[in-house]
């Protein structure tokens, strides 16, 4: 089955669990959205009590190749767990795992309008804006490590729940994908896989929910500066919330400033308030062994992204990016940080 | 060949960054033509340095091996370094030189695992990861 009945077979769909019978999708375009989904930003209209309502609508549909293997009903609960708590999280609205309605597998959330994503490609993406984006940024970020996972439904989310070893389960989960994936040998990688082993982190100070991919690009802000959605909840699991913070700001998403995180504002400053929202004592050096997995993390995924563009299953030219010049980038930063720059 | 690969490389990537990309009528169509640029602009910085940077690490990974050869007590170990120190490029052909890369990275990364293994000290491997990182690292326009 073709695209080209998407919109009517997206309307039955829509106005069969949202109980509407007349809704309409108009206006369905394709935009960019990472790598492991189709995204696509459409109109919803349709009459309730009288009155006629647009609404702009987010569909995620699962590639025919993912980079790596993620479940959009984690993400999906993910959405619907963080937005119930007042996080700046689009409403999710429909998860449909089958492949009978649109192919695949896909979820539909509220679209987060008139906002836009900082590239990483940009070297200044928030200007002036930075500071103010940089605060909340962390300030969220804090508090996704503070909410209780079982009370905010997530308890049963793929993950290690022992603190002390939540480490080794996320390095066991990489080591596994650099495995399966690479295409040539990766001295880098593989020296970095034995120094996280030979010098294990202290226990977690608690089991958070780990959002996976939290950085530039994933999430949206307005021109006056506000966060506006958290997105790319697809890598959620359970875990160490240090992961989380160690994978914010790592320097790939600093925009060619180390000292400034996410490109925002000082590490100092985004530390002590991610401490403040999260309720957690920073260990530092644990954080600095987070940092070092969040590189090697990143290979992994680059090197997933380079072994799904060179084999031709998926030529999305930001795979190529990917397993190129963030590899690169990673390969770089760990050389130095476990070599001495 | 004037003008170069890289030359032509880097000015289609501008032209399509900066004036094609933009008539482009979807917001997803725009942001993959951005992100094709990039690849052109990292492409023809590879164009120049890729023989090069394999060749380099090639050099540096067999002068290693002949360094460290003699004080590796395993045996299998030890006759692989010394063999794939005195080995040579067959040609400077990009799918050769990878194929090299490739045999001296595996040897690399045994070599490197060894001294962990014994406690030994790994700082000239890590000399050799340093500069083979530095020379692979990218620069995107700003």
């Amino acid at each position: 089955m073709s695209d080209d009945n998407l919109i009517e077979r997206l309307e039955t769909y829509l106005s069969n669990v949202m109980g509407i019978p007349d809704l309409e999708v108009a206006n369905l375009s394709r935009i960019p959205g990472g790598a492991s989904r189709e995204t696509y930003r459409f109109r919803a209209r349709y009459n309730r009590s009288g009155a006629e309502i647009e609404r702009g609508l987010i569909l995620r549909r699962d590639q025919t190749t993912s980079l790596i293997e993620t479940e959009r009903a984690t993400e999906f609960r993910a959405y619907r767990a963080f937005h119930a708590l007042g996080l700046p999280v689009p409403e999710p609205i429909a998860l449909e795992e089958g492949s009978e309605i649109l192919d695949r597998p896909f979820f539909v959330m509220e679209e987060i309008e008139n906002c836009q994503v900082g590239s990483i490609l940009s070297p200044d993406p928030y200007g002036p804006l930075r500071e103010k984006i940089g605060r909340q940024f962390f300030a969220n970020l804090g508090r996704i490590a503070r909410a209780d996972v079982d009370e905010v439904g997530l308890g049963d989310l793929e993950g290690e729940r022992d603190p002390a070893k939540c480490w080794l389960h996320e390095v066991d989960r990489w080591e596994k994908v650099i495995d399966e994936d690479e295409r040539e040998p990766q001295p880098i990688a593989r020296a970095a896989l034995r120094w996280l082993r030979r010098n294990p982190p202290p226990p977690a100070p608690k089991i958070s929910v780990v959002h996976g991919d939290y950085r530039t690009g994933n999430f949206l802000y307005d021109t006056d500066g506000n966060m506006r959605a958290i997105l790319d909840w697809e890598m959620a699991h359970l875990g160490n919330p240090l992961e989380d913070l160690g994978w914010a700001i790592d320097p790939l998403w600093s925009h060619g400033d180390p000292s400034r995180p996410a490109g925002t504002i000082p590490r100092e400053e985004a530390l002590s308030i991610w401490q403040k929202e999260s309720g957690i004592k920073l260990d530092t050096a644990a954080l600095a062994w987070w940092e070092i997995f969040a590189s090697l993390k990143g290979l992994a995924i680059w090197i997933s992204a380079a072994r799904e563009y060179a084999d031709g299953r998926n030529t999305d030219p930001v795979n190529a990016f990917s397993g190129w010049y963030c590899l690169a980038f990673h390969n770089k930063i760990l050389a130095d940080r476990l070599g001495g720059a | 060949m004037k003008p170069e690969a890289d030359q032509i490389l880097m000015f289609s990537g501008l032209k399509l960054a900066a004036e094609y990309a933009p008539q482009i009528p979807t917001q997803y169509g725009q942001g993959m033509a951005q992100v094709v640029a990039a690849l052109m602009f990292m492409s023809a910085q590879e164009y120049d340095r890729a023989a090069d940077i394999r060749a380099s690490e090639n050099v540096d990974m067999r002068a290693l091996f002949k360094l460290l050869a003699p004080q590796i007590a395993d045996a299998d170990l030890r006759r692989d370094l010394e063999a794939a120190a005195a080995s040579r490029e067959e040609s400077l052909r990009i799918s050769s030189l990878n194929a090299s890369n490739e045999h001296l990275r595996k040897i690399l990364i045994r070599l490197h695992a060894h001294l962990d293994e014994t406690g030994a000290d790994t700082r000239p491997v890590w000399d050799v990861l340093k500069a083979m990182a530095a020379r692979r690292t990218l620069t995107l326009p700003g």
